[in-house]
């Protein structure tokens, strides 16, 4: 007899295999679940990913994480997020189709940058190029020195000499140039021998009118030589004018020198050049990162594991894993939708409960973006705590924006910067600050003002530069910080400028020169006598030159007095005497 | 493992069709190539337990795929995203992916989409070499086998002391 093709014993074995599958699934249910939690979010991140325990229960269906570790790819040694307990409702019907529907997801504890017991596993090479190079690598930009006074003297140049150098020689040119036209006057003799001609033509015994005739004639000439040396007189006062003008420029050009040189040593002590503008930054670049983990929570934690679970290109992918392709239509419903969430985030012992609505990394198909919105108010760190955002995930990258508006937080004791050149801790202050960032194509672009008031800051430098820029810190009261956010999503960026860098270089030049005063003083007294020493010839040439000044001018008016004599009146009187019995 | 070998051994020489020991081989092979935690692979469970299909050779064939199944997932992966990507099939996936089975089958996976439709194309050929290699031995080896030295001397040993029992 044949066998039938069926073997019904074999249906009970198929149904005690899958019931033995059924059975151990349930039983192993959490532990399967924490693994495949482990393996995706892990896979989502691009790092290791730690859950201490799973639980569920069937109706509705619940899971509950606890002891969730996300490291951070950038730093395997930190965690980027971990929370204590994360709890939801899923859709089981929703499930089935391949979606996680959740109508409430609670998290709650959740600490970011927080360290690790051990670096964490990383699956997801990290672009170095992107890994921001943070401000506080830059303090040994202000290793460099105040440069010495010699230094400087060396480097500006004195110029006191040239210009005396200078000066000398000018005068000297103008000195021949005085000397020709001096040459050029009548001498004394000379104008004795006019007064003695005219004299002569307008005195004595008047022949007749023939006579008169011939001594007009002689007078006329004896003018025209005066005229000619009154002309030359003349020239010699312009010539003289031009000599004390120009006397007088290079002495006072050379007077000035010594100081000229002086104030120029003084404007290089200015400390434009030795690269401490980026104090702010140096000084406040660390805290601030850590702060700014926070409030860029949604973009730099949030969205990139979203768009990793849109983008299975960006992960490496385990041997024969293999990929899940979707085919999910236009009108479809989203793969992950989280209606509402919500994350009690822990900053510095308070909590803060961040409040989000349709999260996923379908936004196209939702039609929406996911929202979150944080408020806090009379915390016991601050007064009013306001953040709002929206984000979407396009296939161009990220969409995205928000603001945030912070009033009197409480800062106290933080450590700012501590190493071998400088240690700075706030010791106490009270924190404003409002801003926004914008978020395009995965570029972040935003700027915040941080209001740091009723500043106390203890400060203390090794170097002499540290040393002030320790004591400048220590009487500071009020800081307004402007912070750029900047880069890329995945590392951004922050640029902090204040005036604090002004200030503490109009400090430091301060001080340098308070050092330095000593040393100009005798730098400047030496140029002074220098030019004492030097100039003494053009002193005097000087002085010489304003008494040829009234010379000159004494000159020409005898001249201009000969030139008014007239032979004419001197006739008329003598033909009055002899007609009318006179002398 | 020596209980397994002597049931292969009996298998082949017992009575049993050489299309039924090339279905265990098939349906092994499916088990094997394709990942095991696939809704298709309970149904391919099922058969081989309904059906008399010899289990012995169903495992052996599963273990033996499996270990092939490992150096060609990427390959699998390589033909799963080809076919799951060819334009005039869209149509049918987002219509199956849009169904609870389409999800539950995990069709849209690359190595599960590749695996399949591999084990799909060479199963005839699998059935087939299975078959010829069965046929030939009952035909042509088994006698001469038997009047081996070697297999005199195995058939004093406990392999055959073990088959003999199973025989019964």
């Amino acid at each position: 007899m044949s066998k039938s093709i069926i073997r019904w014993p074999g249906l009970g074995a198929f149904f005690v295999v899958v019931g033995t599958l059924v059975l151990l699934s349930w039983l192993f249910l959490d532990t399967i679940l924490k693994f495949t939690f482990e393996q995706t979010l892990g896979r989502l991140n691009g790092a290791e990913v730690n859950v201490a325990e799973v639980s569920h229960q069937w109706s509705p269906v619940r899971l509950t994480l606890t002891g969730v570790q996300i490291t951070d790819p950038n730093q395997p040694e930190l965690n980027r997020v971990q929370a204590e307990r994360i709890s939801g409702d899923v859709s089981l019907s929703e499930l089935i189709l391949g979606r996680v529907l959740m109508e409430q997801l609670d998290v709650t504890g959740v600490r970011l940058a927080q360290k690790r017991e051990s670096p964490g596993e990383v699956y997801v090479s990290i672009n170095k190029d992107q890994v921001k190079s943070w401000a506080s690598d830059g303090w040994s930009s202000v290793k460099a020195k105040l440069p010495s006074t010699d230094e400087i003297v060396a480097q500006v140049g004195l110029q006191t000499e040239d210009v005396i150098a200078t000066a000398k020689q000018k005068v000297k040119q103008q000195e021949t140039e005085f000397k020709q036209a001096r040459d050029q006057l009548p001498k004394k003799e000379k104008i004795e021998q006019y007064k003695q001609q005219i004299e002569q033509l307008t005195s004595g015994k008047v022949e007749g009118l023939g006579d008169i005739a011939e001594r007009k004639k002689q007078l006329d000439e004896l003018k025209q030589q005066i005229r000619q040396d009154k002309e030359a007189v003349a020239q010699f006062k312009e010539e003289l004018e031009q000599s004390i003008e120009t006397v007088k420029t290079q002495l006072s050009e050379v007077k000035a020198a010594p100081g000229n040189d002086i104030d120029r040593i003084r404007s290089f002590f200015q400390l434009n050049e030795t690269g401490i503008q980026n104090v702010t930054g140096l000084l406040l670049g660390e805290e601030a990162k850590k702060w700014s983990h926070y409030v860029l929570l949604a973009y730099e934690q949030i969205a990139p594991m979203l768009a990793r679970a849109d983008d299975s290109q960006t992960i490496e992918k385990a041997r024969g894993m293999g990929e899940n392709i979707s085919f999910a239509e236009q009108d479809a419903a989203p793969e992950l939708l989280i209606k509402k969430a919500r994350t009690e985030i822990l900053i510095a012992g308070t909590k803060v409960d961040v409040n989000w609505e349709n999260i996923t990394y379908q936004h196209d198909l939702l039609g929406q973006s996911t929202t979150y919105q944080a408020r806090a108010d009379n915390a016991s760190l601050w007064r009013s705590f306001n953040l709002n955002g929206e984000l979407a995930l396009l296939p161009s990258g990220i969409d995205a924006k928000q603001q945030w508006q912070l009033k009197g937080a409480q800062l106290s004791n933080i450590g700012l910067v501590n190493n071998s050149e400088i240690a700075a801790s706030l010791i106490s202050s009270v924190l404003d600050s409002d801003g926004s960032v914008r978020v395009k194509g995965n570029e972040l672009d935003g700027s915040a003002l941080v209001k740091l008031l009723d500043l106390k800051v203890d400060a203390s430098g090794t170097s002499k530069i540290t040393k002030a820029i320790a004591n400048a810190l220590g009487q500071l009261n009020r800081l307004d910080v402007n912070t750029d956010v900047g880069g890329s999503i995945v590392s951004p960026s922050l640029s902090l400028n204040s005036d604090l860098d002004d200030q503490l270089g109009q400090m430091l030049s301060q001080a340098a020169l308070g050092e330095a005063s000593e040393k100009l003083q005798s730098i400047k007294q030496d140029l002074m006598a220098k030019v004492n020493e030097q100039m003494g010839g053009e002193e005097a040439f000087l002085s010489q030159l304003g008494d040829w000044q009234g010379q000159s001018d004494s000159l020409d008016k005898q001249l201009e007095e000969l030139l008014k004599s007239k032979i004419e009146d001197s006739l008329k009187d003598k033909l009055k005497g002899r007609l009318f019995g006179g002398s | 493992m020596l209980t397994l070998l002597a049931r292969i051994l009996k298998a082949l020489n017992s009575e049993t069709s050489a299309r039924s020991l090339a279905i265990a081989v098939v349906l092994g092979m499916f088990l094997g190539l394709t990942p095991l935690w696939r809704v298709h692979n309970l149904i391919i469970l099922l058969a081989a337990l309904i059906f008399r299909v010899n289990l012995s050779l169903f495992l052996v064939s599963f273990a033996v795929f499996s270990g092939l199944a490992y150096l060609l997932d990427p390959m699998f992966h390589s033909f799963g995203e080809s076919i799951l990507r060819a334009d005039s099939w869209q149509a049918i996936y987002e219509a199956v992916y849009a169904t609870a089975i389409g999800r539950v089958s995990l069709f849209y996976h690359t190595i599960t989409m590749g695996s399949f439709i591999f084990s799909l194309i060479v199963s005839p050929i699998v059935w087939g070499t299975t078959y010829y290699i069965v046929i030939n031995y009952r035909k042509r080896i088994q006698a001469t086998f038997n009047k081996l030295k070697i297999v005199r001397v195995l058939k004093g040993s406990r392999l055959w002391q073990v088959y003999s029992d199973l025989r019964g």
